[in-house]
């Protein structure tokens, strides 16, 4: 029997861990052993204890501790290439007189734990030595024993990595053998956090969070209708994107009968000739996949209420909503029929938890009321700076559970929920809202580029085409969209109903060291009027 | 490598980051749990990093983080395959040596892999160790903070920032090699400041191995006299302007010609900034104004880089555009022994000097008729990367010039140009001096160019 990861939890001195003393060195674990205990294992609580016990002797108001162990596994069936990568990390956040102090680290022992303790404590006395700071921490209700884990069907680590790279492969041969002429390109990856956090309000909670990511497309050239060089060859199916799924996010998209819808969608590309773009003012329609991207960038990143007290000022920026309780309730951010909620329950959603890196659990909020600015995405210490709105308005100080991390190695900041555009009523899809434009242009898969305040933006990718009596009837080459971010979604005319919605995965860079959030965005099929549209490789 | 004495400040504390001794010793007991024949690498990245961040006059967090990271190697025959871990005990390394075995028996060829552990080469040492920065406790940098956020506290102005130190050691250790180790450091200071109505903006920031190479009452003064001169700007058309552009401007454009430089993507038919056609580069040919040389000496005092790349290669000394020509491209070992029947490549590690002139930016300014001052550049982004066009948005202090005089602040605009475009059209050239560029040093000098294009009015502040 081996030294498990558990003895080496329970040992004694950081010093030892450094040093790998020769114990250590003699010792081979048996084959298959699990590397680490799980995180309900009853040894990680007292780990967790030890770290707010040493937080608290040493003088902090109020402490918590995250460790966190997370898994990743990718594969790429062409080059049969498996990357594979492991991280633990423990950190401790304290706060003394309203200052705060972070510390983190690799290792999960008793002596660490309790480092870190000191050492987040050290540094938020070293802070408070200057003016005074008051943060209130928005009441949260004391879970004192909880667990929760990504509802999966299939846990991805324990598919055999022959099956992952045989139905992977399968999809390429298959694609390759059916359809003369069609390369099929297809990746996924697992990955897999647990975690726990406590807090010296009592609260302890584990969590078990699995995310799967894949890709899809098709390589196809055929001479008989691909008239022009500039026309694209390879296509990437919305199917697969990142889910807070398992194995099954993968094995149940139907990729098999995705070819031939793929194929149809290049050859009726390669039908249409191409047409350098007029630039001026167009109604234009975009995707689930484009509304998703420009809400991300947008009104997504601008309602992160750090960014827009100016507290991401030197880092990603600050926001257009920059007078928040003053922009409350009244603040047109869109048109009437424009309304987002945050949410981070919702089911299969990459920012889905059941508590946040703070123990608060998450309830659906709206960020945007029928075009008016309803909230902020909030952490315990966010909720307190817009107080004065919340209880004026009789809603009560809570965290919206925004605090997240991607590991204990970060200290935890706000970052966005999984976002979501309220469909409209009717049952409009995308083909409606391009047959109902009658003379405008489509754009496919936009992406775009905004400011350091979210405010003006410009179109990063995306596929153009001008429509005409509702039939996409040209490329348009070099066209690029310039917008305003109110302005843009004030011209809000049309929305795509419930059967349109889509799921993207976004993530939003902030921070200092930079870092990112991960969440899903839930977006219908739009149509805005008066667009401004450029020819984008112009230089003026 | 010949192994360098230990940075005294590193014998006299406890270890915040792995010693060369213990990434050697680690490294044994990996190799150990290798099976099967074939070679074992180990890449470890171990650092410690003590941070400081505050926002609207007070510090947010101040922090003390730590980690390692291992890239775990295995190579047998032609195969190859890697599996990352930060843990360093024996179940850890023995689970991720597996793992890498096991990826090894799916994965057939990795044309990366040259096996010739007899060759020794000679590694620079650049100066990038500093016990002053190793040494700047939370304390320290909780007053070097608030020194910072004075100023602006007193001109009734926001200030947000952030200060990093680092110590870090990395390590290359191979079965068929000689090891290789180095301790750096890395400090960096940045600051915005922004008036209360968020009518203005000021930025300054500068990064070093050395934190004692880095003037914060300097840098504070300066963000604060440019937030307050860039208050209340007024909209103006864009179009085509002569633009002076701060060193740090110069640098958020020139860096994308520098990540260009690279030999491979030609020859293997890419597209390329530098291609002159398909399979052909324009080396040798004039991409730059004459007075324009961009070059890397890792031992200058202010562009020192680790002296190896993660696959062992030493870095040197190299000029990539000498006057105006392309003489370099980076290109690695393996290319260098399959295709040029040489035994070393040439490694771009993205540091970097640019050549000057003697016009300071107070001339350039006296001898402008009309013209935009530019602080720096922000959410840079390719729109075709073959002729290397840019789009991204001017920050944080942009004023017109009229007859040789800054007239007023301007609202920020939006450019559409390319880097190359920009080389191409200096008029004049001032000192270079050091820029923001953490853990890539960069030497930039002032420049005035004409004809630069702007596309649309951004009234973001």
């Amino acid at each position: 029997m081996g030294v498990s990861r558990r003895d080496f939890l329970k040992a004694g001195t950081g010093a030892a861990v450094l040093a790998a003393t020769p114990r250590w060195l003699a010792v081979h674990a048996a084959p298959g052993a699990p590397l680490a205990p799980p995180i309900t294992d009853p040894d990680v609580k007292p780990l967790a204890l030890r770290a707010l016990d040493a937080a608290r002797s040493a003088g902090a108001a109020y402490a918590d501790v995250r460790l966190t162990h997370t898994y990743t596994r990718s594969f790429e069936p062409y080059h049969r290439t498996i990357e594979e990568a492991e991280e633990m990390a423990a950190g401790v956040r304290a706060l003394v007189n309203g200052y705060w102090g972070f510390a983190s680290g690799p290792y999960w022992t008793p002596d660490e734990m309790a480092r870190l303790g000191r050492e987040a404590v050290a540094h938020a006395k070293a802070n408070a030595l200057g003016a005074a700071r008051v943060v209130e921490l928005g009441k949260v209700p004391v879970v004192a024993d909880g667990h929760w884990e990504t509802p999966v069907e299939i846990d991805p680590f324990t598919v055999p990595v022959d099956e992952v790279f045989d139905y992977l492969r399968g999809l390429m041969i298959y694609t390759a053998a059916t359809y003369p002429g069609v390369s099929a390109q297809v990746a996924c990856d697992f990955y897999r956090q647990e975690k726990a956090f406590a807090s010296t309000e009592g609260t302890f909670v584990t969590q078990t969070l699995y995310r799967t990511g894949g890709g899809f497309g098709i390589s196809y050239d055929n001479e008989k209708y691909r008239t022009d060089d500039r026309l694209p060859t390879t296509i990437a199916s919305p199917l697969l994107g990142r889910a807070g799924r398992g194995w099954e996010y993968i094995r149940e998209a139907p990729l098999r009968e995705e070819v031939p819808i793929l194929m149809a969608r290049l050859e009726e590309d390669w039908r249409l000739p191409f047409k350098p773009i007029e630039a001026g003012r167009y109604d234009v329609v975009l995707d689930a996949h484009g509304v998703s991207m420009l809400l991300a960038s947008t009104i997504g990143a601008a309602t992160e209420l750090d960014r827009a007290l100016g507290y991401e000022a030197n880092a990603g920026g600050t926001s257009w909503l920059n007078r928040p309780l003053a922009m409350l309730g009244t603040e047109p951010v869109g048109a009437p029929l424009l309304t987002v909620t945050g949410d981070r329950s919702t089911p299969g959603a990459l920012a889905t938890v059941k508590w946040d890196d703070e123990g608060v659990e998450p309830e659906p909020f709206t960020l945007v009321k029928d075009g008016i600015l309803a909230d902020f995405q909030t952490t315990r210490e966010g909720a307190g700076w817009l107080a004065e709105y919340y209880t004026k308005h009789g809603k009560p100080v809570r965290s919206h559970g925004c605090a997240n991390a991607p590991s204990a190695l970060h200290a935890t900041m706000e970052h966005p929920p999984n976002l979501a555009i309220t469909p409209a009523r009717s049952d409009v899809g995308l083909d409606d809202l391009i047959a109902g434009l009658e003379k405008g242009i489509f754009i496919a898969g936009l992406t775009v580029d905004t400011d350091f305040q979210h405010l003006n933006g410009e179109s990063r990718s995306g596929r153009f085409y001008e429509v005409r009596n509702g039939k996409k009837v040209a490329h348009l080459t070099g066209a690029g969209m310039l917008f305003r971010a109110p302005g843009l979604w004030k011209s809000l005319t049309a929305l795509g109903g419930a059967k349109s919605l889509e799921w993207r995965s976004a993530t939003m860079p902030k921070g200092e060291p930079m870092r990112n959030g991960a969440f899903s965005v839930g977006a219908v099929p739009a149509r805005f009027k008066d667009v401004t549209i450029i020819d984008r490789t112009r230089k003026a | 490598m010949r192994r360098r004495s230990e940075p005294r400040r590193l014998l006299e504390e406890p270890r915040r980051f792995l010693s060369q001794d213990q990434c050697e010793a680690l490294a044994q007991r990996a190799m150990r749990f290798a099976t099967g024949g074939g070679d074992t690498a180990l890449y470890i990245d171990t650092w410690w990093s003590g941070e400081m961040r505050w926002g609207r006059n007070r510090v947010t967090l101040g922090s003390d983080r730590r980690n390692n990271q291992l890239t775990i190697r295995r190579s047998i025959h032609e195969a190859a395959a890697s599996v990352r871990t930060n843990q360093i005990d024996d179940v850890s390394i023995q689970s991720a040596i597996q793992a890498a075995e096991r990826a090894l028996a799916y994965h057939p060829t990795s044309p990366e892999d040259i096996k010739d552990p007899a060759v020794h080469f000679d590694y620079l040492s650049p100066a990038i160790w500093s016990d002053r920065t190793f040494a700047l406790g939370a304390s320290e940098r909780a007053a070097a903070a608030r020194a910072l956020i004075e100023p602006a506290e007193q001109a009734g102005m926001l200030s947000a920032g952030y200060i990093e130190v680092r110590g870090a050691g990395r390590a290359l250790i191979r079965s068929n090699g000689e090891p290789l180790y180095a301790p750096y450091t890395q400090a960096q200071c940045s600051m915005t400041v922004r008036d209360p109505q968020g009518t203005g903006s000021g930025w300054a920031g500068l990064s070093s191995y050395d934190w004692g190479r880095i003037d914060g009452a300097a840098l504070a003064q300066r963000a604060l006299q440019k937030c307050l001169a860039s208050r209340n700007p007024v909209g103006i058309e864009p179009g085509r302007y002569t633009v002076i552009l701060e060193p740090q401007a110069v640098h958020d454009l020139v860096q994308y010609v520098v990540r260009n430089f690279d030999l491979r993507d030609i020859a293997e038919g890419g597209v390329h900034p530098f291609a002159l056609r398909r399979d052909f580069s324009k080396l040798g040919l004039k991409v730059a104004d004459s007075r324009v040389t961009i070059s890397h000496d890792p031992m200058h005092p202010d562009l020192g880089v680790v002296p190896f790349t993660p696959s062992g290669e030493p870095v040197r000394p190299v000029t990539w555009i000498d006057h105006g020509v392309l003489t370099t491209l980076a290109y690695n070992r393996e290319y260098a022994l399959t295709k040029l029947y040489d035994n070393l490549g040439y490694p771009n590690t993205l540091s970097y000097q640019m050549s000057g002139g003697e016009t300071s930016v107070e001339e350039m300014i006296a001898t402008t008729k009309r013209g935009l001052l530019v602080t720096r550049f922000s959410n840079v982004s390719y729109v075709d990367p073959v002729s290397l066009l840019l789009t991204g948005v001017t920050r944080d202090g942009l004023w017109l010039i009229e007859n040789g005089k800054i007239s007023k602040a301007v609202k920020n605009l939006r450019f559409t140009e390319s880097p190359l475009f920009v080389l191409n059209s200096i008029e004049q050239l001032g000192r270079p001096e050091r820029v923001f560029s953490p853990g890539v040093p960069a030497i930039v000098p002032p420049l005035k160019v004409k004809d630069f294009s702007f596309t649309a009015l951004i009234d973001a502040i």
